[in-house]
């Protein structure tokens, strides 16, 4: 099965919505039964949107979906609050600037401890403008450059 | 792809590659780069197919806009020495 664009289309938007909705990706049985397909084309579909939208990655050697920037469904240091509740996580601090766009009108708050120091770095966004940042002089640092050609993840 | 307390914070961390020195972006900018018009309908049903492929372009020209036009940035290969 190779799906056409619209199915991916879907399939995207049932995957983030379902990050949106509960701070965890669906699994790809969950997007199938979404969909109306078998489950196993489920899981080809997953594998063919990850393909689509490679800034996001499957965990190794699973089906289980790790990243889905700007969200990550594995934990990371970039703790992602809306509405005072702290379900969602970010890919990295970049994506984390991102994150505004999935919840608009609402003031999405990221927090994470600096790795130099441990102590908090603490950005509040809504509808994409920074209201808040603590402390002031927070700054983004992209450690190994964009690109393949760097040799390195790209969330590093 | 980071945030830190402060530019000091960041040299100061064990990891911090000599060649970083030139990847520092300001918060405002950060924003801006990762705010562009495609990031702007990541909730559209056509998000996949229509918009993300326009990112690539939209990062570059946005990258240029703010001076970071080096390899380090576009993601281009180095220049030969």
């Amino acid at each position: 099965m190779t799906a056409d664009r619209s199915l991916h289309d879907r399939a995207f938007q049932r995957i983030m919505r379902g990050l949106i909705d509960t701070g965890r990706a669906p699994h790809y049985a969950e997007v199938a039964r979404a969909l109306g397909l078998p489950v196993d084309d489920g899981r080809r579909l997953l594998r063919e949107v990850m393909q689509a939208y490679p800034i996001g990655w499957l965990h190794p050697d699973t089906d289980y979906i790790a990243s889905f920037p700007p969200l990550n469904n594995l934990p990371t240091q970039y703790r992602v609050t809306v509405r005072g509740e702290q379900r969602w996580f970010a890919q990295c601090g970049f994506e984390a600037t991102s994150v505004t766009w999935l919840f608009p009108g609402e003031t999405v708050r990221v927090e994470a401890p600096c790795l130099d120091c441990g102590d908090p770095v603490t950005i509040e966004m809504r509808d994409g403008r920074i209201v808040w940042a603590d402390p002031p002089e927070v700054v983004g640092h992209l450690n190994y450059g964009f690109g393949p050609s760097r040799g390195q993840p790209p969330f590093l | 792809m980071n945030l830190f307390r402060s530019e000091e914070h960041a040299r100061r961390w064990p990891a911090f590659q000599a060649r970083s020195a030139e990847g520092f972006i300001a918060l405002a900018d950060l924003g801006g780069l990762f705010g562009t018009e495609s990031r702007r309908h990541m909730l559209d049903a056509d998000y996949l197919s229509s918009w993300y492929p326009r990112r690539a372009a939209e990062r570059r020209a946005y990258l240029e806009r703010i001076g970071k036009t080096s390899p380090f940035w576009l993601g281009t290969p180095d220049a030969v020495q």
